[in-house]
């Protein structure tokens, strides 16, 4: 079907020449890009490639400083993003943009609300909103209930479902699968496909390359603002090739090899029957100083909230968790700082960064009582440390004044994890230590990761991406509902056996 | 204790009489200020007797705004007192309140237990003026106190302070002040209360008009808010203004307190400062001589309210007057204590 | 990468960790002067503009006796009680908080202070005792409102909307109503007199002023306060207890709040219930056109100094030009969006070039 779109030639889309500029920064420096009705059009680049100001643009967020934007052949503007909606585009974004405290129908017709006389149309409302939510496979979605109270992966649905629930020509869909585990991104293909079978079509942006593949019909590679290539075949190109557009070198996209770690050392943290309710249970494990522990699970398997209760921010309700063979208080952070736990979380921005504050207060967040005498802060001492992590990590851009929110996702865990370094953490709580960091970025992550472990400290990995917990641990724990179903050397485990205990349910 | 407040309530009583037939040349609102009442004279009056012998028991309800003012407090505290003197009142009082809208709820509690009369001092004149003709329209007389409705139906009497008088006995005053001592260009300051309420117009608008009299004007004017920290923070700017200033009037002694400790603060004291209300501390100063004079504004407008209310339940009339109603409206005098009289005002004097 | 970079003997202790590649770091000395002329008179440069030019309207109207120093020192000393509160205030609001209170609080420890039972204790031992209770009135009240906010985790604006209730109903029943006279004169007398003929008022104010400034930006708590109000969740997974640096954030300002009612005793001769009326409005109103951020994470101890000074003297420049109330307020409001406007701009200049 996406043939047929190919066949219709004509671009829906054509810009040319785009280019947008903020206070210091030019962030598109010539962006062109053709959609045609019907295709799957794939956006790849790195974090700060542009792809983001680019949808922006699209969306009629950002008014573009110069170029041309040409719609089925006639030339457009869209001054803010009421006109890009009438002219058919939809916008997913990744931070969703729903509104928590509204139901599931309210949001997916906020701003065009069906109405007569300024009243709304509750009824008409909800059983529109039922159709969408049943087209897009998910009839279980009931439309009065709160967004709020969904799962991440529901709110995606709504997310689309308001997309759709306009008249749409080109449907804007940014790292959609970020949220959601394979069966639902299977589901959410098959939308495509439904989507693009009747002519509409969609700009895909993913980091992965495997999706792009399978859903793609043609792939245009931003870097640095600008295209670098444009109407590459998605199936055929070559996953080399793509990388050393994106990237401007070659980049293997493997993890380093290593030798086994001591196994006869003594563990520096034990996870000894830890448990909440509702949550997880009963998960015990060690982890060796120089030793990494990858935990594998779809999304929902209890694996956040066990390294959340082991970090203290969850209280235990059962087991205990010890460094270096002293119990850590539970339901204490401090106290597990102070133990020498250090955790990069999930949401690195919500939870993690204060993205007003500068690069170096960032870091030195969790360190300041070791730069202070009596509260006063010594500020050379904090800024020279500051900065030399931070360059030590390889933080781009260099130096330690610029505001958080600039930096890139990779360089933002960066900075995640040079707190904890400076904070001297010998236990590092990774979770989803490659969300939102790009396929260039995350191979430096590898490297990093494994040079902490090599010097000793003692990692646990959380990720959703099987081969990343395999090709970085060195022993991996399955986990499903809450529970742990394998524990054994990463070694012995391949993608496909490790989906094969969690679809099964039970331990191999 | 009963008794000084006794003879107190006596001389404002006897003062109210006079003020009411002098009012003539004070009063701000030119319609009648005679006592004729439609009904004619069929009911009878107990003219000539006297009135403080016990009748029959009335149930008198009483709303004022909340106390949150040495002033305000005087009046809530001399109504309760009048109430007391007398075995045949029985007085309802609700919770002072600066909300016009729980005060009309309160008046409306009073209406349907079928009070006898009311004693009302409106947080706003305007906004109890509805519920207060209802009130009359059920029968109930409505004693209006300081603060005036906006309709002449919502109240059987009306008792208000001269705020117009006072203004005109502080700058009549004042002129005479200039006139004794010979001052040649005299730098007349005004600080005033707070700006958006018509009674502080009132009194600014006797004081100019009095001190126009003798060709003088106000110089420098400022706004405080009652208050002794607003009353010293407008005072601190005026002095700054002003180097040199020979007399001012402050309308209120509450936050007369305030001016003094400005005036204190920076050292000034070639202003001869009257002030007004007359509180306690005001008295005191006087007595002192650290302050010329102050223009009464008595704060038993209420107790007043409540003797006539009670009048009006039984059917009585004004014992001191030929008429044999109670007046539709009373005007009390402004009287000016200086250290000549103070003496005999200390009693009236209230704790601010 | 460098292995030094996690070595097991790792005290965090600045230069020694750094791994030998790391940049050479500008002298401190220096950073900070170029950082204090960059960021502080940058960020500000809006707030010193609108001010210098209210100061060019009164000396064009007033003349000398705008100019006089007098009338300044009268400007510092009426701007002096409100900027205390305003500085404590940037605290709690810098933390992501509001306090509607403190005009209550204000109200509360003045009366506390000069009771009958205070004002004997303060007779028979020194007046300091007055000073003593208004503070610890004050930060009693700040303590309540802390642990109500960070403990019993209600909204600020609720939590400080009962206080501001229930301390100035608390004053009133205290006091009875009445103001309350200060007998004892030494106390007026030092809080009244100068140092080499700066008002002793006006000394409180900046050293509460410095005081803010060096904690608000050079110590642990300063930092802690910022990163709480820009996310707290990120500081809580940091190691930082968030619900014990909100509580002291609302202390501080109860202390605050105790020392600008020892300030207005001095100044009035009294203490009484009415106190402190609107102070919450008018200490906002100056932390906000300073530049700290209502949502949090980001202040500036400069700027609400600023914001109290053009208050202030606004008013005093409008009293000297006679001018009534009514016109007051209104030039009042449009000379706030003025500022703050111009605020704005200039700030987003200063961003985007530096």
């Amino acid at each position: 079907m996406s043939a047929q779109g190919r066949a219709n030639g004509s671009p829906l889309l054509h810009m040319t020449g785009v280019v947008k500029r903020f206070p210091g920064v030019v962030a598109l420096g010539g962006v062109d890009l053709e959609v045609r009705s019907g295709e799957v059009h794939c956006l790849l680049g790195q974090n700060g490639a542009g792809k983001s100001t680019l949808i922006k643009v699209l969306a009629g967020v950002h008014t573009p400083d110069e170029g041309h934007i040409l719609w089925n052949g006639t030339e457009v503007t869209f001054p803010h993003p009421q006109a890009a909606m009438e002219h058919g585009i939809a916008t997913m974004y990744q931070e969703l943009d729903l509104v928590e405290g509204l139901t599931v129908a309210e949001n997916i017709f906020l701003g065009h609300e069906l109405s007569r006389f300024g009243f709304p149309r509750r009824r008409a409302t909800q059983e529109r909103a039922q159709e969408l939510l049943t087209q897009l496979g998910h009839p279980g979605i009931s439309p009065t209930t709160e967004v709020g109270g969904l799962s991440a992966a529901n709110q995606q649905i709504v997310s689309m479902a308001r997309a759709l629930s306009r008249d749409v020509r080109l449907i804007i869909m940014d790292e959609p699968s970020a949220v959601l585990d394979s069966a639902e991104v299977d589901q959410l293909f098959d939308v495509v496909r439904e989507l693009t079978s009747a002519g509409v079509a969609v700009v895909y942006i993913s980091h992965r390359l495997d999706e792009i593949r399978e859903i793609g019909d043609r792939v245009t590679v931003l870097k640095d603002g600008a295209t670098v290539a444009t109407g590459l075949d998605a199936k055929s190109t070559p996953t080399a090739e793509l990388i050393t557009l994106m990237t401007g070198r070659s980049i293997e996209y493997v993890f380093p090899t290593r030798e086994a770690p001591d196994t006869a050392a003594t563990p520096l943290l034990s996870v000894e029957d830890l448990g909440r309710d509702g949550e997880f249970h009963d998960v015990s494990f060690d982890v060796r100083p120089g030793e990494i522990v990858g935990i594998a699970g779809l999304v929902g398997a209890g694996r956040s909230e066990v390294l959340e209760t082991i970090f203290g921010a969850r209280r235990a309700e059962r087991g205990r968790v010890r460094v270096g063979g002293t119990v850590v208080p539970p339901g204490s952070v401090a106290k597990a700082v102070a133990a020498g736990i250090g955790l990069a979380p999930e949401e690195r921005k919500s939870q993690a960064l204060v993205l007003e504050h500068s690069v170096g207060d960032n870091i030195s967040l969790a360190s300041l009582p070791a730069f202070s005498r009596a509260g006063w802060i010594d500020r050379g001492a904090e800024r020279a440390s500051s900065e030399s992590y931070a360059s030590s990590l390889e933080v781009r851009p260099r130096g330690v004044d610029r505001e958080m929110r600039t930096l890139s996702g990779g360089n933002q865990q960066k900075i995640v994890l040079a707190r904890w370094l400076q904070r001297g953490s010998r236990v590092l709580l990774l979770d989803e230590p490659t969300r939102g960091v790009d396929v260039g970025a995350r191979s430096e992550i590898y490297t990093l990761i494994r040079t902490l472990s090599e010097d000793g400290c003692a990692v646990v990995v959380v990720s959703s991406e099987i081969p990343e917990v395999l090709g970085l641990a060195d022993r991996v724990l399955v986990m499903a509902d809450g529970a742990v179903l394998h524990q054994g050397p990463a070694a012995e485990l391949d993608e496909h056996r490790v989906l094969d205990i969690i679809l099964r349910g039970e331990a191999a | 204790m009963t008794t000084p407040i006794r003879k107190r309530s006596a001389f404002v009583a006897a003062a109210a009489a006079l003020a009411l037939l002098a009012t003539g040349c004070t009063s701000n609102t030119p319609e009648t200020e005679d006592t004729a009442s439609e009904s004619g004279g069929e009911q009878s009056g107990n003219a000539g007797s006297s009135n403080d012998e016990q009748g029959d028991t009335v149930v008198i309800g009483f709303s004022g705004p909340a106390a949150d003012h040495g002033w305000l407090a005087a009046i809530n505290s001399s109504a309760q007192e009048a109430a007391a003197e007398y075995p045949d009142i029985e007085l309802r009082s609700a919770e002072g309140t600066n909300d016009a809208s729980l005060q009309i709820s309160h008046i409306e509690t009073f209406i349907n237990e079928g009070v006898d009369a009311i004693v009302l001092l409106p947080t706003d004149g305007a906004a109890l003026t509805e519920v207060a003709t209802r009130a009359m329209q059920a029968g109930i007389p409505v004693v209006n106190v300081d603060r005036e409705f906006s309709s002449e139906f919502a109240a059987r009497t009306t008792i208000l302070g001269d705020n117009y008088g006072m203004g005109v006995s502080a700058g009549t005053y004042a002129c005479q002040l200039v006139e004794e001592n010979d001052i040649a260009d005299p730098v007349i300051a005004e600080i005033a209360g707070i700006d958006s309420l018509p009674l502080t117009q009132d009194r600014s608008q006797g004081f100019a008009d009095a001190l126009s009299e003798c060709g003088q004007s106000v110089d420098n004017r400022v706004a405080a808010e009652f208050t002794v920290e607003s009353g010293e923070r407008v005072t601190a700017n005026l002095l700054q203004a002003a180097p040199q200033i020979d007399i001012i009037w402050n309308h209120d002694d509450d936050q007369g307190v305030g001016v003094m400790a400005a005036l204190d603060n920076a050292g000034r004291d070639e202003m001869a400062l009257i002030g007004g209300a007359g509180s306690a501390n005001a008295m005191r100063w006087i007595e002192e001589g650290r302050m010329e004079a102050t223009v009464l504004y008595p704060p038993t407008q209420a107790a007043d309210g409540i003797k006539l209310a009670r009048l009006l339940a039984q059917d009585k009339g004004m014992s001191d007057l030929v008429q044999v109603e109670v007046p539709r409206r009373i005007v009390l005098n402004a009287p000016v204590v200086t250290q000549e009289n103070v003496a005999e005002y200390m009693d009236l004097g209230f704790e601010s | 990468m460098s292995n030094e970079l996690t070595s097991p003997e790792n005290e965090v202790t600045g230069h020694d960790v750094a791994p030998a590649d790391a940049p050479a770091v500008s002298a401190p000395g220096t950073a900070g002067l170029a950082g204090f002329l960059g960021s502080g008179l940058g960020r500000n440069l809006g707030l010193i503009i609108a001010l210098l030019l209210l100061c060019a309207v009164g000396f064009a109207t007033a003349g000398d006796r705008f100019a006089s120093a007098d009338n300044v020192l009268t400007i510092l000393r009426l701007g002096s009680v409100i900027g205390v509160v305003s500085i404590g205030m940037t605290f709690v609001i810098c933390g992501g908080g509001i306090d509607l209170s403190v005009g209550a609080i204000v109200a509360l420890s003045s009366v506390w202070a000069t009771t009958l039972a205070t004002q004997t204790m303060a007779e028979n031992v020194h007046w300091v005792v007055m000073v003593f209770t208004a503070i610890a009135v004050g930060a009693g009240c700040g303590l309540i409102n802390g642990v109500l906010v960070a403990y019993g985790r209600v909204a600020p604006f609720i939590a400080t909307l009962a206080m501001l209730a229930g301390a100035r109903g608390l004053a009133e029943i205290i006091a009875q109503r009445r103001t309350q006279i200060i007998r004892d004169r030494d106390f007026i007398t030092f809080f009244g007199g100068d140092v080499l003929g700066i008002p002793v008022l006006v000394i409180i104010f900046v050293l509460v002023s410095v005081f803010g400034w060096v904690l608000l930006n050079r110590t642990t708590f300063g930092r802690r306060t910022l990163a709480i109000g820009g996310n707290a969740e990120a500081a809580r997974l940091a190691g930082i207890q968030v619900r014990r640096q909100t509580a002291m954030l609302y202390i501080l300002l109860g202390i605050a709040c105790g020392i600008a009612a020892v300030m207005i005793m001095a100044r009035t001769t009294t203490g009484t219930s009415t106190h402190g009326q609107l102070y919450e409005l008018d200490a906002i109103a100056a932390v906000v056109i300073g530049g700290t951020l209502l949502s949090g994470g980001r202040g500036t101890i400069v700027g609400t100094v600023l914001g109290v000074l053009i208050f202030t003297t606004l008013t005093n420049v409008f009293t000297l030009n006679n001018l009534d109330t009514s016109t007051q307020a209104v030039a009042k409001g449009v000379i706030i969006i003025a500022a703050v406007l111009l605020q704005q701009r200039v700030a987003e200049r200063h961003r985007s070039s530096g």
